[in-house]
């Protein structure tokens, strides 16, 4: 609890920073990787972060373009080679900044400099499918092999559009030499974590990031109370009129949020770089973020589990799918189909990406095979009960003002119910 | 104000007269290097390099089919360069050319399309053609019947004939060709080598890589069969699908035949039921749609809500930036200015080092500093002082930040323009027996005034535009409680542009983001003339 670790809090940014400018040149654009507005969709801190090349990413001549990012890139390299020299086709393996990779498509798609194949997340699907960059691809026969909740995920207004390798979503980290087993209710995690914190155990007994506040961490307790963020149809897609954030459930769990800031629960000052410090260092006995954070902790024993009921409901996370999309301007669609289904679709190469991306596969006999990993078994369970992350293009105006709504409450600056139902007005404002 | 971004009026030459006179005397080294054997070499590899770049963007720009001014323009330009460095004459156009065309290529061209695009309705769902809409729209309405099977597919080919050996979900396997639909493999001609088919009845087994080379042939690849036709879904599998949308390039028209809907183009790039205004198509394109998005700007209440605010705020920041740095930093140069000060190279070493820095590292770290609860700055004086979670002190806190960035770049210019006054004029003054402040009143200020006037206007615009350390320190937070649309009390208006253009706005709205952008040029551009119209009679003092 000395001073220098006050210190360390500003080392990840200055290491990020100085990843990002390692060898490139200084950006000039006000750079995007840092996520300071909307935390989800650009994933805090990640190794992810780097950028790669700051230069304009053009179009490779080869048979197959595949973008990708720098973690996932080497992991497709003996996959690409060998789709390559198996059928006599060249493939091109280009590195883009994962965050770039959805900016790029979808202005070098349509001017013909884009990939055949791209790696992204499911919630670029509104935006890229209204944008008309991204083309269907045919998951028949796949379906008893991927996670229903992926295959939703990349489901868009009745076509299938990616093919899902990876799943995410948030658990609850718990420090086992501080706290040997896991709480069976969010009540009794209070108690234990204002009591470490009281008598000096902890500087704080539990983080996830709050500032700037994280509408995404603070998702599952939302739930938790009954509030969702667009309600859903049959179909399981969102219904974008029928916004939840001032619902009564949502209500409820804003004056939880002001509780827990007064009890002292929850610090309003913990960014994603002093969540990883402060339980990372001992110095908290529990974190909320998800696998991603996995390799962040080696000098602390920790373990995994879904976060427990609060209040009696029981805490649906948002659930992030990671997967494969083709260009809607790929040169060479068909070939692009080809290597996804029979060369991605495979436990071999889902089990090389959860290597490097630590996120639980998609594909069921891959996600079997790294499930001996407790901690991936319960980001696993923990996903059971998520709801996919909203992909409707509206959802790009739920995260400021809702992220804004949190930080008056934090503040203290309105009341609770207050300001979730002036986030809701200002996005309802936005979407008509 | 600080970096490489810089607006380039401190650049130019301040010496009055002193390359045009050098010119006009035909003495200017430049001129004489010209006819050297080196100058020509050089001159000659220069102009070479232009004539290749031009050759290479004339191949570029027919091979991606471009526009036939494009070319021209292109060549034009080449030819011109060659005539103006070749020719004897025409030396100051030799000085000027150089500039005009960067002026033309980085400002110019950015600004005509910035314009362009503010009248456009450019964002989420408008990015394409609408050639490229209707071919999106087609291609997403295919679907795979339901209950059709699933074959697993290998390319064939005999001469310019394609075929494929289809494998059917029970492993019965057929040779499909668009002529004779499915025919059985046991009445073929069937060779095999190592139990693989390379052959059947005279059509030969393709690799990917030969199927890729006749792609467009497997890609309207048709295999009738009863129920329908079967086609390829990828190299690997064929099934049976359906396009249930269509285009009539004579009507104009697009009908689906799954609900007989039928949808016609509107002006606001989009397929529109003729029925149901409320039912389009996804995606649309790009239409020009006039002044709207400035109608919008200024009426609509999302947009316009905290505006004034913002506004407000947008030209305190800039002003307490610049006169606060241009103060700190005049102060610090006339201290390192005295003779008498020991170390003096070494404290202006020391002084750089937040312009050395690049903004965007160093702002994050001042974040982390300022941390309320884990921040530094708190730690070491024992207070939790809110730097950027409360309003007002988040605005002292930007200020401030703005103000350790952006002395140095004033202080480098003030050091400079202070050098440059004559020492006699102060020998002068102290004859009279005029007192420091008298001095400094009347002979420093004017004189540095001349020089550095200039600079604070761009400097003034650049910190109306200062997008990096708002981003980077706060984020435009704290939030605006009860505004209409988020907005934050530290937002300057770029930063509040780029909220609602880019991340609130439902996706993203180009179109809006160019209109404010014009708006904000319209308003900084004001502001430098009349600056620029204040600061002339200075310079007068001069001549």
């Amino acid at each position: 609890m000395s001073n220098w670790r006050k210190w360390l809090a500003v080392v990840p940014a200055v290491a990020l920073v100085l990843a990002a400018c390692n060898g490139e040149e200084p950006v000039e654009e006000p750079p995007v990787e840092e996520p300071v507005e909307e935390p989800v969709e650009e994933e805090p801190v990640d190794e992810e972060e780097e950028a790669v090349a700051e230069e304009p990413v053009v179009r490779a001549d080869a048979d197959l373009v595949i973008w990708a990012d720098d973690t996932r890139a080497p992991a497709l390299r003996s996959f690409a080679e060998e789709f390559g020299a198996e059928n006599e086709v060249e493939v091109a393996l280009q590195e883009v900044a994962f965050d770039d990779i959805r900016d790029r498509l979808i202005t070098a798609g349509p001017a013909g400099e884009g990939p055949d194949i791209i790696i992204g997340a499911h919630d670029w699907l509104g935006e890229l499918v209204e944008n008309g960059v991204v083309a269907p691809i045919d998951l028949t026969g796949l379906q008893d092999d991927l996670i229903d909740v992926a295959i939703q995920a990349f489901t868009y207004v009745g076509q299938t559009y990616g093919l899902p390798y990876a799943t995410e979503n948030v658990g609850l980290f718990r420090n086992t030499d501080l706290v040997p087993d896991a709480p069976a209710t969010w009540e009794e995690l209070e108690e234990i974590a204002l009591g470490l914190q009281d008598d000096g155990t902890v500087r704080q007994g539990i983080v996830w990031p709050s500032e700037p506040a994280d509408p995404y961490h603070n998702y599952p307790i939302v739930t938790a109370y009954g509030g969702y963020v667009f309600g859903m149809e049959d179909d399981g897609t969102y219904d974008p009129s029928d916004l939840g954030i001032d619902s009564p459930g949502a209500l409820e769990a804003a004056n939880k949020f002001a509780e827990m800031i007064d009890t002292g629960l929850m610090s309003a000052d913990i960014s994603y770089a002093l969540m990883l410090d402060l339980f990372g260092g001992g110095d908290a006995a529990f974190a909320i973020t998800g696998p991603w954070a996995l390799a962040d902790f080696p000098d602390v024993n920790f373990e995994v589990s879904p976060i427990p009921p609060v209040d009696g409901g029981t805490p649906a996370p948002f659930v992030g799918v990671q997967g494969f999309m083709i260009s809607a301007f790929a040169e060479n669609e068909l070939l692009a189909q080809t290597f996804l289904l029979d060369y991605m679709a495979t436990t071999e190469a889902q089990v090389a990406l959860y290597e490097v991306g630590n996120r639980p596969p998609a594909l069921i006999s891959a996600f079997e095979e790294v499930a001996d990993d407790p901690n991936i078994e319960a980001f696993g369970e923990a996903g059971i009960d998520g709801v996919p992350m909203p992909a409707i293009p509206e959802m790009a105006s739920v995260w400021e003002a809702w992220t804004n709504a949190y930080e008056l409450i934090y503040e203290g600056e309105m009341e609770p119910e207050a300001a979730f139902e002036d986030a809701a007005s200002q996005i309802r404002a936005l979407i008509d | 104000m600080t970096t490489t971004t810089s607006p380039g009026t401190d650049t130019q030459p301040s010496v009055p007269g002193g390359v045009d006179a050098a010119i006009r005397h035909g003495d200017h080294p430049l001129s004489r290097f010209g006819d050297t054997l080196m100058g020509v070499f050089v001159k000659l590899v220069l102009l070479g390099a232009v004539n290749g770049l031009g050759v290479l963007m004339i191949v570029r720009i027919v091979g991606l089919d471009g526009p036939w001014w494009g070319v021209a323009t292109v060549a034009v330009t080449t030819l011109l360069l060659d005539g103006i460095y070749l020719g004897k004459r025409k030396l100051p156009l030799k000085y000027l050319i150089p500039g005009t065309i960067f002026l033309l290529i980085f400002q110019v061209f950015p600004f005509v399309y910035t314009f362009y695009i503010a009248f456009t309705n450019y964002g989420l769902g408008q990015i394409l053609t609408q050639d490229q809409a209707i071919e999106r729209i087609e291609r997403v309405s295919i679907r795979t019947l339901p209950d059709a099977p699933r074959y697993g597919a290998v390319p064939f080919a005999d001469g310019d004939d394609v075929a494929l050996l289809l494998t059917s979900p029970d492993d019965e396997v057929f040779l499909g060709t668009p002529d004779d639909g499915l025919l059985p493999l046991a009445e073929l001609d069937v060779t095999e080598v190592d139990g693989r088919i390379v052959a059947v009845d005279g059509y030969e087994r393709l690799s990917l890589g030969a199927a890729q080379d006749r792609i467009d042939a497997f890609t309207a690849l048709r295999i009738p069969v009863e129920e329908g036709e079967i086609e390829l879904v990828s190299l690997s599998a064929a099934t049976m699908r359906e396009q249930t949308r269509f285009y009539d390039p004579d009507t104009g028209l697009l009908t689906d035949e799954l609900t007989g809907a039928v949808y016609a183009p509107s002006d606001r790039g989009r397929f529109v039921n003729v029925e149901d205004p409320a039912d389009t198509l996804s995606p649309g394109w790009r239409v020009v749609v006039g002044t709207e998005n400035f109608v919008r700007a200024f009426t609509n209440e999302a947009i316009r809500g905290p505006f004034a605010r913002v506004l407000v705020w947008t030209y305190a920041f800039a002003f307490l930036s610049t006169f606060g740095t241009f103060a700190l930093g005049l102060l610090l140069a006339i201290t390192m200015n005295d003779a008498r000060l020991k170390g003096r190279r070494i404290y202006r070493l020391a002084m750089i080092v937040p312009y050395a820095l690049p903004t965007f590292m160093t702002a994050l770290i001042w974040r982390g500093m300022m941390n309320r609860s884990f921040g530094v700055i708190n730690e070491m004086i024992g207070v939790a002082v809110p730097w950027l979670n409360d309003p007002n002190w988040a605005r002292f806190s930007v200020v401030l930040v703005n103000l350790w960035f952006g002395f140095p770049y004033m202080f480098l210019i003030s050091t400079a323009a202070l050098q440059s006054i004559p020492s006699d004029l102060y020998e002068a003054a102290s004859v009279d027996g005029a007192s420091g402040w008298q001095r400094f009143r009347k002979i420093t200020l004017p004189l540095l005034l001349i020089a550095t006037a200039p600079v604070l206007v761009s400097t003034f615009a650049f910190n109306f535009n200062n997008f990096n350390v708002i981003y980077l320190l706060t984020g435009g937070n704290p939030p605006i409680a009860g505004a209409a649309t988020p907005a934050g009390h530290t937002d300057i208006l770029i930063t509040y542009t780029y909220r609602i253009a880019f991340e609130s706005g439902g996706g993203q709205d180009y179109g809006m983001g160019a209109t404010i952008a014009v708006l904000t040029f319209v308003l900084v551009a004001a502001m430098a003339a009349l600056s620029f119209r204040w600061i002339r009679p200075l310079e007068e003092i001069n001549e």
